[in-house]
């Protein structure tokens, strides 16, 4: 292992990093090498000095700040939760809506069959004996009773 | 760890899923726990008081919109920590380098309350600051996430984006190059 390399391995060791064979290994190596024992001493003091290193700390505004935000994001969720059930219920109304006129449509009782035009499509026999003028009737009759006259 | 009436305190894990089903108060106390945590580290990223309230406010509003997507593979603090690494990126790729506009930790119009330490004199802790400061990006998130964070190397790699391997090398090169600025402080 060259010694960049054990350099390294050494920062791992010191972080805990590595397997407890090579914790072994390297701790057995320590014993007999003074510049790995002083690399070992050097990365632990720089812990010790980074450690003590003051930690910036947040304003007590700044917290605020942030719950206020916090607040912001829950109400804008709630908005958009609702813009989407109404947008669902919008939906659901329209195809009930569209069910409901398509039902009703179909239960409609249709158009009655005009006496002529049921003249007109039943057997000959029928056709045969109905005269000009019961034709003319059924027409007129037919004809009063969509335009609604008495 | 028991709330100050002796009840247990829920597990960052249960306040999350809590928060996940609308309780409010549930995440502000997600917010109460990790802000100063998180501020701490964005400040010691961008070594700028203003710019670290905005990366800590961005990583709140990103963890409110990725609730529902949190599979719970790492843990909550890991999570956060992920999510603050990322917007420190982005933060970093809209921030131009402005040497004017870059104010010192220790000297910003809004002083920042430092934990008084009392075994390091003030240049001691000053210069330890800068010479985090002057380490390039990718060096100064492994040092502070190693170091002032405490996260173990997969925590890093997980947060971080990157293989363990590369967690390994660039926090042996910080070193290195601590140990060479501060080698006033360490022999």
């Amino acid at each position: 292992m060259s010694e960049c390399e054990r350099a390294q391995r050494l920062s791992a060791y010191h972080d805990g990093e590595v397997s407890e064979a090579e914790r072994v290994s390297l701790e057995a190596h320590l014993e007999g090498c003074p510049a790995c024992a002083a690399e070992r001493n050097r990365l632990r003091r720089l812990s010790d000095l980074l450690s003590a290193a003051p930690r910036p700390e947040m304003s007590a505004d700044a917290l605020a700040r942030l719950h206020r935000a916090a607040d912001d994001m829950a109400m804008a969720d709630l908005g958009r939760m609702a813009k989407t059930l109404m947008a669902v219920a919008a939906s659901i109304l329209l195809v009930c809506a569209v069910w409901l006129w398509q039902s009703r449509a179909a239960t409609e009782p249709t158009e009655p069959i005009p006496a002529w035009e049921t003249a007109a499509t039943t057997s000959q026999g029928t056709l045969a004996t109905a005269s000009d003028e019961q034709l003319a009737r059924w027409i007129v009759q037919d004809l009063e009773r969509k335009n609604g006259h008495d | 760890m028991p709330s100050e009436s002796g009840q247990p305190q829920p597990a960052d894990a249960a306040l999350l899923r809590r928060a996940r089903h609308g309780d409010a108060s549930a995440f502000h106390d997600l917010v109460d726990r990790h802000a100063a945590r998180l501020f701490a580290m964005a400040a010691s990223f961008v070594g700028n008081v203003t710019d670290a309230e905005d990366i800590v406010q961005e990583t709140f509003a990103g963890a409110f919109r990725g609730l529902r997507a949190f599979e719970g593979r790492s843990s909550v603090r890991t999570w956060l920590t992920s999510i603050l690494v990322r917007q420190t990126a982005m933060h970093r790729r809209r921030t131009t380098r402005r040497e004017a506009r870059l104010v010192r930790l220790e000297t910003t119009a809004e002083p920042v309350a430092a934990v008084p330490s009392p075994t390091q004199a003030a240049d001691t802790r000053i210069d330890v600051m800068d010479a985090i400061q002057l380490l390039s990006p990718q060096h100064r998130d492994v040092i502070i996430l190693r170091e002032l964070e405490g996260l173990s190397y997969d925590e890093m790699a997980e947060a971080l984006g990157i293989p363990r391997g590369t967690v390994e090398s660039r926090l042996f090169r910080a070193r290195r190059q601590l140990q060479e600025r501060l080698k006033g402080y360490l022999d």
